[in-house]
C-alpha cells in the first residue's frame, strides 16, 4: 500500500504542491489526473525520490518510503530518457541490474520484455534510431524489467497509438492484478475511466477529489435526471420542480432535487421510455471539480 | 558498491567499444612510435660510400674508413671507400650516384650540389688527418714517430658544471613532450566526464537513474570508467612509445631516468584526471542541454590549458621561480612537477610532497565536485548557478 501524505513543495514563492493526501492499495490502479502544471509530475516525482518534499510524507506498506523501497519499484518519468547510443536490449538489461537482478536474469527479463512489446528484432539497435512510440515502449520495458512491486508512471498513454496503448494497458492490468499498485498520470480521461479502480484528481497542487470512478459519480451524480416521455405534449416539463439544463436526443436533461415529483408529472404526460439519474462522465466530474 | 561498478562497467563497454574510442587510440598510438622514430628518420642513411682518387689515395682511403660520422641517433652510420683511377671517373661517379661524394687528391671534395653536415664533418676530419700527417713528414718526422707522437693524445675529455648540462636539450625534449602528452591525455577523459554527465541529464534519464542510485554512485562510477579507459590509453601510449624507442635505437640516447619519469607520469596522470574529472561533473550537472554546456565547461577547459601553458612554457626554465612555485599548487603542479621531474631538477621527496598536497586537493574537489552534482543533477531548464548549487 502506498500512502501519499500531505506533501507540500514550493518552488520559491510558487507553491506547486498545497498538502495531496491519497491511498494506493495493493492491486490498485489509480488514475491521477489533473490540468497541465497542477502537480501530477512533482508528487511522482517526491514519491521516487527525485525530488524532496518541504514537508509530507510517502509511505509503502506503512513505513516511510527508502531508497530500498523505491529500487523496487518501477519509474516512468514524464520526460522520457534513455541513453541515445546504447543498443536497447542492453540498455534494458542494465536497468535491471541496476535495480539488483543478476546479469542473467537481467539479459532473460530484458529479452521477454522485448518481446512482450513487439521489439525483439530492434534489440541490437540504438535508441536514437527508433520511433517516438517504439522508444516508449523500450521506457516501459525500462520501468518492468525488475519485476517491480510498485508502478509510478508519469503520462505512460501519451504518444501511443491505439494498438500501443492496448499493449500498454493489458500490461498495466496484468501487474495490477498480481498485486502492484499502479499509479499513472493521464490526460486520457475516458481510458482513465475505462481502467483505473479510483481516480485523484488534482488542481493547483491540492487533491480536489479521491475514489472509485463510482464514488465520484455518486457524488457528483444524483443531481441530473435524463428523462424521456414518448408522445408527451409540449411544454409539459413546465412547473415541475428544478430546471431543464439540456437534451440527450430526445430526453431532456433536469436538474431537479425531488425526483419523485418530476416522475410524476413524466407518467401524467405520456408513456416514460426513460428515467434515470444522468451518469456523469469522468470528463465532467473532471470540469465540475477543477472549476 | 555495485551500483558504482555497474556504471563504471557501462561507461567502459559503451564507450570503450565505440569507433571514436578505438580509432583515436590507434591514431595517437601510431603518432608516439612516428615520434620515437623521427630522429632516426631524420638522421640521414646507414652509410656512405665515398669515392677517393689522385696521390694519396691510399691514405685518404685508410682515414676516411677510420673516422665515426657524428650522429645525433648515436648509431654512428658505417663508411664504404671506392678507389677510383683518376679524377675525372670519381667526378662522374659523383654525378651519377654512384657515391655521395669524392675526393681528389686528398684535397679537393667533389659534391654532387652539396653533402649533409654529417658526411661533411666525417671528409673534413679525415682530410685533417692526412694533411696533418703530410705536413709533419715534410717537416722531417716518419710514419712511425708520427704515430707515436698522436697515439698519446686522448678523446676530448667532458665534465659539467650542472649535473645534467650535458644532456640539457635531451631533457627539455622529454620534458615537452610529456607535457603535450599529458595535456591531451587529460583533456580527452575529462571532457568525456562533463559531455557524459549533460547527456544524462538531458536525455532525461538522470531522473530513472536517481531512483535506483545514489548520486555519487551515478557521478563516482563515471569518473571511474573513463578513468579505466584514459587510462588504457596512457599505458597503450607509453608502451608504444618505449617499445619504439628502443626499436628505433632511440632508447639508449634519452637521458638516464627517463623511464622512471613516464612510469611516475601514470601517477601524476591519475591525480591530475581525478582533480580536473570531478570538477568537470560537478560543472556539467549545472547544465540540462548540451548547447548551455560551453558556458559552464569553459573555465575547466581555460583552467586546463592554463597549466598546459604554464607547464609547456617552463619547460626550457625549469628551475625559475615560476616553475617551482607552480609546482606545489594545484593543480599546476600535475603537469609542472612531471615536467620538472622529466627535466632532472627534483628531487623525489620534492615531488612526493607535490603529490601528496595534490592529493589532498583531489580529495576536496571530489567532495566538492559531489555536492554540486547532487544538488543540481536533478534541476531541469535554465542553467543552475553554481552558487545556488553550493548553498542549495
Amino acid at each position: 500500500m502506498m500512502e501519499i501524505d500531505g506533501l507540500r513543495k514550493s518552488y520559491g514563492a510558487k507553491v506547486a504542491l498545497d498538502g495531496v493526501t491519497f491511498t494506493v492499495r495493493d492491486g490498485e490502479m489509480f488514475g491521477f489526473v489533473g490540468a497541465n502544471g497542477a502537480g501530477k509530475t512533482t508528487t511522482m516525482r517526491i514519491a521516487m525520490g527525485v525530488l524532496n518534499a518541504d514537508a509530507g510524507e510517502v509511505r509503502f506498506g506503512g513505513h516511510a518510503l527508502a531508497f530500498d523501497d523505491r529500487r523496487r519499484f518501477g519509474y516512468m518519468p514524464e520526460e522520457r530518457g534513455l541513453y541515445p547510443k546504447m543498443k536497447i536490449g542492453d540498455q534494458v538489461a542494465y536497468f535491471g541490474e541496476l535495480h539488483g537482478m543478476t546479469p542473467a536474469a537481467a539479459k532473460s527479463a530484458a529479452a521477454s520484455w522485448l518481446e512482450r512489446l513487439g521489439l525483439s528484432e530492434r534489440a541490437g539497435d540504438h535508441v536514437q534510431d527508433l520511433s517516438l512510440g517504439n522508444q516508449q515502449r523500450v521506457q516501459l520495458a525500462v520501468a518492468l524489467v525488475h519485476d517491480p512491486e510498485v508502478l509510478i508512471l508519469d503520462e505512460p498513454f501519451s504518444g501511443l497509438d491505439p494498438l500501443a496503448v492496448d499493449t500498454m494497458a493489458d500490461v498495466l492490468a496484468e501487474r495490477n492484478a498480481a498485486g502492484v499498485p499502479v499509479i499513472f498520470s493521464s490526460h486520457q480521461l475516458d481510458l482513465v475511466e475505462r481502467i483505473c479502480d479510483s481516480v485523484g484528481i488534482i488542481a493547483a497542487g491540492k487533491m480536489v477529489a479521491v475514489g472509485t470512478v463510482d464514488e465520484l459519480r455518486r457524488r457528483e451524480g444524483h443531481r441530473i435526471l435524463k428523462v424521456e416521455v414518448a408522445d408527451a405534449a409540449p411544454g409539459w416539463e413546465q412547473g415541475l420542480p428544478g430546471r431543464v439544463v439540456g437534451t440527450d436526443d430526445d430526453a431532456l436533461l433536469i436538474e431537479t432535487t425531488d425526483d419523485q415529483a418530476v416522475l410524476k408529472a413524466a407518467m401524467n404526460a405520456g408513456r416514460v421510455g426513460h428515467f434515470g439519474w444522468q451518469e456523469p462522465t469522468l470528463v465532467e466530474i473532471f470540469r465540475e471539480a477543477v472549476a | 558498491m555495485k551500483g558504482l561498478l555497474l556504471v563504471a562497467r557501462r561507461e567502459i563497454s559503451v564507450r570503450g567499444r565505440s569507433k571514436g574510442y578505438l580509432i583515436s587510440l590507434l591514431v595517437s598510438a601510431i603518432a608516439v612510435i612516428v615520434l620515437a622514430f623521427l630522429p632516426k628518420l631524420l638522421g640521414g642513411p646507414d652509410s656512405y660510400t665515398i669515392g677517393v682518387a689522385g696521390s694519396d689515395s691510399a691514405a685518404m682511403s685508410a682515414a676516411l674508413k677510420s673516422v665515426k660520422p657524428p650522429s645525433i641517433t648515436g648509431d654512428s652510420a658505417a663508411i664504404e671507400v671506392k678507389e677510383y683511377p683518376d679524377a675525372a671517373s670519381a667526378q662522374a661517379a659523383v654525378k651519377n650516384g654512384d657515391v655521395d661524394a669524392a675526393v681528389i687528391d686528398a684535397s679537393t671534395m667533389i659534391t654532387d650540389g652539396g653533402v649533409s653536415t654529417e658526411l661533411s664533418l666525417t671528409i673534413d676530419t679525415a682530410y685533417k688527418e692526412v694533411a696533418t700527417a703530410k705536413a709533419l713528414d715534410a717537416a722531417g718526422l716518419n710514419p712511425a714517430q708520427i704515430a707515436q707522437a698522436t697515439a698519446g693524445v686522448a678523446p676530448l675529455k667532458q665534465e659539467s658544471v650542472g649535473e645534467d648540462a650535458d644532456e640539457a636539450s635531451a631533457r627539455m625534449g622529454v620534458a615537452t613532450i610529456l607535457v603535450i602528452f599529458l595535456f591531451f591525455m587529460l583533456m580527452y577523459p575529462v571532457m568525456f566526464v562533463a559531455m557524459g554527465v549533460i547527456e544524462e541529464k538531458s536525455s532525461r534519464i538522470v531522473e530513472i537513474l536517481l531512483s535506483t542510485l545514489r548520486p555519487w554512485q551515478l557521478l563516482g562510477g563515471k569518473i571511474i570508467g573513463l578513468g579505466v579507459l584514459g587510462l588504457i590509453n596512457v599505458l597503450v601510449l607509453l608502451a608504444a612509445g618505449l617499445g619504439a624507442a628502443n626499436a628505433s635505437g632511440l632508447m639508449p640516447d634519452l637521458p638516464p631516468g627517463t623511464t622512471a619519469v613516464l612510469m611516475g607520469t601514470l601517477g601524476w596522470w591519475i591525480l591530475g584526471y581525478a582533480f580536473f574529472a570531478s570538477m568537470a561533473g560537478g560543472l556539467g550537472s549545472l547544465v540540462s542541454r548540451q548547447e548551455d554546456s560551453n558556458s559552464t565547461i569553459t573555465p575547466l577547459t581555460m583552467l586546463m590549458v592554463g597549466c598546459y601553458l604554464a607547464a609547456l612554457l617552463s619547460a626550457s626554465n625549469p628551475k625559475g621561480t615560476l616553475a617551482t612555485v607552480l609546482s606545489y599548487i594545484p593543480p599546476f603542479s600535475a603537469m609542472m612537477m612531471p615536467m620538472r621531474s622529466a627535466s632532472g631538477s627534483v628531487e623525489l621527496w620534492q615531488q612526493l610532497l607535490s603529490a601528496v598536497i595534490l592529493a589532498a586537493s583531489v580529495v576536496g574537489t571530489l567532495a566538492l565536485g559531489a555536492r554540486i552534482y547532487r544538488r543540481a543533477v536533478w534541476r531541469m531548464g535554465s542553467r543552475v548557478k553554481l552558487m545556488d548549487a553550493l548553498r542549495g
